[in-house]
């Protein structure tokens, strides 16, 4: 709740530019700031979605500027708090961020490029997070593109144990209402070693995005964007750490 | 080289004149000679002075002449003697000191060798420069390497004394001669001394005693052709896993431009191969040879290049290099104060490294923390350490983008002293908190830095320095920023690494500080990047940007490509390199003579690294069979907390010397080193005659240098040196050559200047 009315209280009070703007509204098909050594949050753009609101930019960019907000108040991280990136995965400036979000993977496609793009990243230290996915058809888009990634990685389902729950609030449960039913949570590890780092993190029959998003507008209930934020806060400490 | 013509003008040689003095016998004719002189010399003067027609130049000439004439013919008359005290024949004693080490084999005097010259001319008492000293004293011989023992006669010599003491053989002969009329020393070498200890202390004790020491230098100054490893400079201890660049001196004379093989063993595994072409004019070729150390345990390197056709001395063609490497944990703690990839790519730079460890204390928000890396539930819990035990149990300390005012006096003063008291090393890294934009300018830990700090330089906010690192001449002959096989590769590598950030202004450096790497930003030059001082007992560096990672994660950077790694885990390493423990051994040299004795000291501090004088220190050594043998240590009363011991070895081999300090009944820690007992090499380095030596040892003594061959005087030399038993003698110095040189001189320039002025 208290991270909910914050980021409401900080959108509402400093967000001129984005309050306005519908759900709906084109989003631009790239948004570059340059690297100045902060935080940004990076949304991975790809081919694919049949939507005019297509998949990978589901709730930009409120939900990205939210999120940034929330990381900078509550840690001391430092963000780009109003300006975020939108990168494709063979973009040369992909490396200037070890952490990436892509939205409803269940559309995602890849170029060879990207391919080798992800897998690069990946193995040089990159964290990547999934989110905004349900259902079979889905997840399977998923697990084979990512095959095509990482030809040996496999999915694993996270337990409230492992670090990543408690690199900044300690999430005890990940028995949850998920935005589209349960949820679950799974990794990939390097080297398949569950002792290793994560490469990886998908929100299965989740969508942080979405709660973030709306999180100062009384849509959706605060104690889920609440734990929305969590989640996300979570992830980038453990990825800044691990 | 004037000795001779010396004595032709003066009939005594340089010697007498040294040691005697000059004086007068007057008799009463001295006395008329002088109203005589003084009334030549008046009608001289009225004489030329009435010379109307003469030039006044020319008159002065005249009278200067005749008055020297006559003046010289007066000094005659008052029978100048030179008194001497001259060592009665038979009734004193040399002492003859005869090099036996093994640099007297080399065969540099044309074709003979110094061996040869020493048998010839002192071998023996019935010829040679040696019976000459026979004939007018009582001669004791001695041989001498490492010290000096009696010797029946010098064609008993070995020639294989593995070491040159000259300092301690003109001790030991002269104690050994003390009480008996001794005329002075005599010193057959070639000076090549390789003694650790300075040469003065022994010549004090001559020159107290007035023991004056004749020198005989053997052997060339220089030899035609020579190839040596000259110096090779390796560290005492190392971690396992650790890459060194070693500077290996060739030193060579006759082979310009030629090539030659540099390899370096480890324990006889080959681990560098190298070619390297000799410069010219006999300029020594310094090589960077990079080793890693990758076995524990005491490691002997050994240095090598090949013989070269025509080499006189082949034995000083390789060189040995003890190193002791250590198999253990060296941890390291990271304080960063803001959430950022740094710290997971340093910490994941040396995720392999078992010998380094970083644990993290990542401030998150204010007042929380997440802990990484630790050994026990309860290891900063609290926190950054509050007490200089809980810091000082670390070796190293990296301070990320965390402002000073997080810390309060007591704790920065603790930093503080974790480098200068501790010994420990300190990083700190760029960041918008860190440096001067951190608060850090005037407190304690801003001394400690290698970078000045000044309060009123912050950079702007949101403003960042985009930096395109090099190395600087420092740090490209650096193993610790070397990112590439060679020392070329590796600034090529550098120039194309991407551009990482900055967000601290920094202008300058403080004078006793080392910049390895720097970048040139916008119009700025030399914008500080890596920089590195010795501070009290430590090290402090400075590593400014606030992302190194880039170098790790940039899209250029190919995924196989390790030079984030490398850097990170050479750089931790260099901060915990040499970090002193509790107890530490060091051995005064780590290599003894067979049979000599090995000394050692040890320093003992408490976990707040306090020096402690009232501990118990036993060092368990262990010889080359096994056996063990206790020795306790003492208090040095010289140095707080340094214990002194000392062994004598038996056989060659490893010894191992395992140094234990408790107080009051708790262990305070233990520390290990190793000596080795084998014969040296170190005679036929640098191997030539050293004529400055024996020079000095004869100047500050009152004695004379000879080159070998040219002894003749020798024995002379040493009848008027004033010691031992002695008889004065007094020669009439009227009748030297000189003299009357000087008297014909004098007419006959009078009479020519008389003849060119037109006088009769």
């Amino acid at each position: 709740m208290v991270l909910a009315g914050l980021a409401g209280g900080i959108a509402f009070a400093q967000d001129g530019f984005f309050r306005g703007r519908g759900r709906f509204s084109p989003v631009p098909a790239e948004a570059r700031v340059e690297y100045d050594g902060r935080f940004s949050f990076v949304r991975l753009r790809y081919q694919g979605g049949v939507r005019r609101d297509p998949g990978w930019a589901h709730d930009y960019p409120r939900a990205d500027w939210h999120f940034q907000r929330i990381l900078e108040e509550i840690t001391f991280t430092r963000t780009l708090r109003d300006e975020s990136n939108i990168l494709t995965l063979d973009d040369p400036d992909l490396g200037l961020h070890p952490v990436v979000y892509m939205s409803e993977p269940g559309f995602w496609t890849l170029t060879e490029a990207e391919t080798a793009g992800l897998r690069a990243y990946l193995q040089k230290g990159g964290f990547i997070i999934f989110d905004d996915f349900r259902g079979t058809r889905d997840w399977s888009n998923l697990q084979g593109r990512m095959a095509d990634v990482l030809p040996e990685a496999r999915w694993v389902t996270l337990d409230a144990s492992h670090p990543v729950f408690h690199s900044f609030f300690d999430i005890d449960t990940l028995v949850s209402e998920g935005y589209y039913g349960e949820a679950q949570f799974l990794g990939i590890f390097e080297d398949n070693d569950a002792t290793k780092r994560l490469l990886a993190v998908a929100n299965y029959n989740h969508d942080l995005g979405e709660l973030w998003e709306f999180s100062d507008t009384g849509w959706v209930p605060v104690d889920l964007s609440n734990e929305a934020y969590k989640y996300g806060v979570n992830y980038v400490i453990y990825a800044m750490t691990h | 080289m004037f000795e001779a013509p010396f004595r032709f003008f003066f009939e005594h040689s340089p010697a007498m004149f040294a040691q005697g003095e000059i004086r007068w016998a007057a008799w009463t004719g001295s006395f008329v000679a002088v109203a005589v002189t003084g009334a030549a010399i008046a009608a001289a003067v009225i004489s030329y002075r009435g010379a109307s027609r003469l030039s006044l130049r020319d008159r002065l000439v005249l009278t200067t002449v005749r008055v020297a004439l006559l003046l010289l013919v007066l000094a005659c008359l008052f029978r100048p003697m030179l008194v001497v005290r001259a060592a009665v024949p038979q009734q004193n004693v040399v002492g003859v000191l005869l090099d036996d080490s093994r640099s007297m084999q080399i065969a540099d005097l044309d074709g003979q060798s110094r061996a040869s010259y020493v048998r010839s001319d002192f071998g023996a008492l019935d010829g040679g420069a040696l019976k000459a000293l026979a004939d007018r004293f009582t001669v004791r011989v001695f041989r001498f390497s490492s010290t000096a023992t009696r010797a029946a006669q010098g064609r008993d010599l070995g020639f294989d004394g593995t070491e040159t003491r000259l300092g301690a053989a003109l001790s030991a002969a002269r104690q050994e001669l003390a009480g008996l009329p001794l005329a002075g020393l005599v010193m057959v070498s070639d000076g090549a001394d390789t003694a650790d200890t300075a040469l003065g202390e022994a010549l004090l004790g001559l020159k107290a005693e007035a023991i004056p020491v004749f020198t005989v230098g053997v052997g060339r100054e220089t030899l035609d052709r020579d190839i040596q490893i000259g110096r090779v400079s390796t560290p005492r201890t190392a971690l396992k896993g650790t890459t060194l660049l070693v500077d290996v001196v060739i030193a060579h004379r006759g082979y310009d431009g030629q090539s030659v093989t540099l390899d370096v063993e480890d324990e006889g595994r080959i681990v560098s191969t190298q070619q390297v072409t000799l410069p010219s004019a006999g300029a020594p070729a310094t090589v960077p040879v990079r080793i890693t150390v990758a076995d524990e345990g005491p490691r002997v390197l050994r240095f090598r290049v090949p013989t070269m056709p025509g080499e006189l001395v082949t034995q000083n063609n390789h060189r040995e290099a003890l190193i002791d490497v250590r198999d253990r944990r060296e941890r390291i703690l990271y304080f960063e104060g803001e959430p950022r990839f740094e710290l997971k790519f340093i910490r994941r730079a040396v995720t392999e490294d078992e010998n380094v460890e970083v644990v993290a204390l990542q401030r998150t928000a204010d007042n929380k923390y997440l802990r990484l890396g630790v050994d026990t539930p309860d290891e900063l819990v609290a926190g950054f350490p509050k007490t200089r035990e809980e810091l000082f149990a670390y070796r190293g300390l990296v301070l990320g983008s965390v402002e000073a005012g997080s810390f309060t006096g007591d704790q920065l003063r603790m930093i503080a002293e974790f480098v200068d008291r501790r010994g420990g090393g300190l990083l700190a890294l760029g960041g918008p908190r860190a440096f001067s934009e951190g608060g850090y300018a005037g407190t304690a830990v801003a001394d400690v830095l290698p970078v000045v700090l000044d309060a009123s330089l912050r950079q702007k906010e949101g403003e960042v320095m985009r930096l395109q690192v090099r190395p600087t001449r420092a740090g490209a002959a650096s193993a610790v920023t070397q990112v590439a096989g060679t020392e070329a590769a590796s600034v090529e590598r550098w120039n194309t690494l991407p551009l990482v950030t900055a967000v601290n202004q920094l202008d300058r450096v403080k004078p006793g500080a080392t910049v390895l790497l720097s970048a040139q930003e916008g119009s700025r030059r030399d914008y500080p990047v890596l920089v590195f001082q010795r501070y009290g007992r430590g090290k402090a560096f400075a590593f400014t940007p606030q992302d190194s990672w880039v170098w790790q994660m940039h899209a250029t950077i190919p995924v196989e490509d390790l030079t984030h790694e490398n850097y990170w885990r050479q750089l931790l390493r260099w901060v915990v390199d040499e970090v002193p423990d509790q107890v530490e051994i060091r051995t005064a040299s780590d290599r003894v003579e067979p049979g000599s004795t090995a000394t050692f000291t040890s320093s003992v501090a408490d976990a707040a690294f306090v020096e402690l004088n009232d501990a118990s220190v036993t060092a368990a050594v262990t010889g080359p069979d096994g056996a063990v043998t206790d020795v306790p240590m003492a208090w040095s009363g010289e140095e707080a907390g340094e214990y002194e011991g000392s062994f004598p070895t038996v056989a060659p081999g490893w010894y191992e010397v395992r140094v234990r300090a408790t107080r009051a009944g708790t262990e305070v820690g233990t520390a290990v080193s190793h000596v080795r007992a084998a014969p040296g090499e170190q005679e036929y380095f640098d191997a030539t005659r050293r004529t400055g030596t024996l020079r000095r040892v004869a100047e500050e003594t009152g004695g004379r240098s000879y080159a070998a061959g040219d002894t003749a005087t020798l024995a002379d030399d040493l009848r008027y040196t004033g010691r031992g038993v002695t008889t004065v003698e007094e020669h009439e110095l009227w009748n030297m050559p000189i003299v009357l040189m000087l008297l014909v001189g004098l007419l006959c320039a009078e009479w020519g200047y008389r003849r060119v002025v037109g006088l009769p």
